[in-house]
């Protein structure tokens, strides 16, 4: 039996889940989600900003807040200096006269000590998060609010998009995140979203108030506080039009370091405390299918990429002894013509293919249904080349992470 | 029925209407392969028959048909590459595939003979090589045999190489083994009437060949 054998099972799964994606993109609530306009209703809004030695963004972010398209006396900003020890301080300072701003400075206790203590600091009827290093475009707060009409909505994530991608790996995070933003607006129509991202995501106060406020939740406190919300029963939404530009690592160190800690996070949360969502009818999409696949993918990326390099080094060996003893010449250097006689044609390959095209269609999407300005075709190039080489890393290291009980910082 | 599971069954449908249009097109291009096989097989059997002819007809002067002959050297050659990679697509086990390698036997055999005649009516010398591999996974120095040897063919097209899958099930093949001599150790050479069996390198390999004849066959480059 060829090697090859072993992938047709995860290539199939994928193909399964990237066609129910496209599926449910064109069933009627997803449609629904997408005609959806901003609204009139302009409940009070706390938006919090957990700062920890972000001196360098903090104000960029706070000005693209004030710069919000929503009733001043309805939308209040919450800084929260998590006891930074660089300029964090002085530059929240700036903002301290402007009457939107609060600002609040507590001892270094996580991410989510800050978010509970701007939480404890208003009586807003939505609370938000915006990571101190992104930055929203005007009127993506009037396309969240309408999304809390529905009473059952607990939740509102934003669309996410990296700030001015600069280098190759940050350009191939744009196209990743462009999947995301389909994934999210897919999902969301079936409440099938496990983690409401730190940048821009809404809240119902009083919920989160009676859910016991944010938790450590293993390094991943948004995906925590997303899982524990929908262990309770409610909704999660998605507005998929409400852009938010993140900073994105422009290291590969930074990026496995970053991923690391958020599938950790993942695995932790959903292999811990929130195991009996896997499998569970009563949370339909969520638990029958989306935490399974997410589970499953990282399984299928391990292996997929294991045998990939067990093939490709099978093929690397067998070529060299082959070759051995031969004129670089003849050996190395193309010789003859095309012929489509000699085109590679595997079961293996063209469902690869099948996948990968599939996943660039719904990257596509996902800038075209968010309308999110820029050119994304650097970043689907480097997304095709470079996305597969690099994800097994800190699927790898996540995993053995987990398995061993390794804990790591976070700060990449 | 729940929107989800309208959406996996609908998602499901697609995917194995996918799956199988993959399928069915590696196994049409495949079956595409063979059929491009069996259309230049055909081409080389006129081709045979018709050099075999050729040389009859000009008893009196049969070099003539010499350079016809080199050209369908090159061509089988070309067509045992092909062959070769069919093979590796299909399986050595498919019967089409056998079924070509059968005839494509058969073309060598006949090749190597009218070869053998014209070198005995004009008095030239051409170098000879008559391989024998087996791809059953008692080979391990096969694949490395056969590349040096497509290296020499390449290098010197006067070169005649011709191969030969020992355990095929083929008359003639057996009665050339037979004829030859040729023992069950692979890989095994028949280099102008000497044998030689298994592969270390090429140099050692080019050793096999009578002194100076690569030297004096035309190198490509």
């Amino acid at each position: 039996m060829s090697p090859e054998v072993l992938a047709y099972p995860f290539l199939f799964i994928a193909i399964f889940f990237e066609s129910f994606v496209l599926v449910t993109l064109l069933s009627k609530p997803a449609r629904a989600a997408r005609a959806r306009t901003q609204g009139e209703t302009t409940p009070s809004v706390a938006v919090i900003v957990p700062c920890w030695n972000e001196a360098s963004t903090i104000a960029a972010t706070c000005d693209s807040l004030l710069a919000l398209q929503y009733p001043k006396e309805r939308l209040e900003i919450i800084l929260v200096d998590d006891g930074s020890t660089d300029a964090t301080p002085e530059v929240m300072a700036h903002f301290a006269q402007h009457p939107q701003v609060r600002i609040v400075r507590k001892e270094n206790g996580g991410k989510h000590t800050a978010l509970n203590a701007g939480i404890a600091l208003t009586q807003a009827d939505l609370v938000g998060c915006l990571d101190a290093d992104s930055f929203v475009e005007p009127d993506a707060l009037r396309e969240v609010v309408p999304c809390f009409v529905d009473p059952q909505v607990v939740a509102v994530t934003a669309a996410m998009s990296v700030h001015k991608p600069g280098n190759i790996l940050q350009h191939m995070q744009n196209a990743e995140y462009s999947f995301g933003i389909t994934l999210r607006h897919v999902f969301a129509s079936l409440n099938g979203l496990y983690v409401t991202p730190g940048p821009f995501s809404f809240y119902r106060r009083d919920v989160v108030e009676k859910l016991g406020g944010f938790r450590y939740g293993h390094q991943t406190e948004d995906m925590e506080m997303a899982l524990r919300i929908q262990n309770a029963g409610y909704g999660i939404e998605n507005a998929p039009r409400a852009r938010v530009y993140t900073q994105a690592p422009d290291t590969i160190r930074g990026l496995i370091k970053q991923r690391t800690r958020w599938i950790t996070g993942f695995l932790r949360n959903i292999l811990g405390e929130y195991r009996g969502l896997i499998g569970s009818r009563r949370h339909g999409a969520l638990g029958l299918l989306v935490l399974p696949t997410a589970l499953l993918a990282i399984v299928s990326g391990i292996l997929l990429f294991l045998l990939t390099l067990f093939l490709f080094a099978r093929n690397i060996f067998t070529a060299l002894s082959i070759r051995a003893g031969i004129p670089l010449s003849y050996a190395y250097l193309p010789h003859g013509s095309f012929d489509w006689f000699y085109l590679p044609t595997s079961f293996y390959l063209l469902l690869a293919a099948i996948v990968l095209m599939t996943s660039v269609t719904l990257i596509m999407v996902g800038k075209r249904i968010s309308k999110t300005p820029g050119n994304i075709a650097l970043g689907l190039v480097s997304y095709v080349f470079l996305y597969g080489l690099i994800v097994p890393f800190w699927l790898i290291r996540a995993t053995s992470d987990v398995a061993v009980g390794k804990r790591r910082d976070w700060r990449y | 029925m729940s929107l989800v599971t309208r959406n996996a069954l609908i998602a499901l449908a697609i995917t194995i209407v996918l799956a199988g249009t993959v399928a069915y097109a590696v196994n049409y291009l495949n079956r595409a392969r063979v059929a491009e096989l069996s259309t230049i097989e055909d081409q080389l059997s006129i081709d045979t028959l018709s050099l075999d002819t050729q040389f009859s007809l000009l008893e009196a002067a049969p070099c003539d048909s010499a350079a016809s002959s080199t050209t369908l050297t090159s061509e089988l050659a070309d067509f045992g590459t092909r062959l070769s990679y069919a093979e590796s697509q299909l399986g050595s086990d498919d019967a089409q595939v056998i079924r070509l390698k059968e005839q494509y036997s058969l073309l060598e055999i006949r090749d190597y003979l009218i070869t053998n005649r014209l070198a005995q009516a004009c008095g030239t010398k051409p170098v000879t090589v008559l391989y024998f591999y087996s791809n059953n996974g008692n080979c391990s120095d096969c694949d490395k045999a056969g590349y040096a040897l497509s290296y020499l063919r390449n290098t010197y097209p006067s070169l005649r190489v011709y191969s030969f899958d020992y355990n095929l099930d083929l008359g003639a093949l057996k009665t050339l083994i037979a004829v030859t001599k040729v023992r069950n150790i692979l890989p095994a050479f028949v280099i102008n009437g000497k044998h030689s069996y298994g592969f270390t390198s090429l140099a050692d390999l080019e050793k096999q060949f009578p002194k100076g004849v690569l030297a004096t066959s035309t190198p490509t480059f």
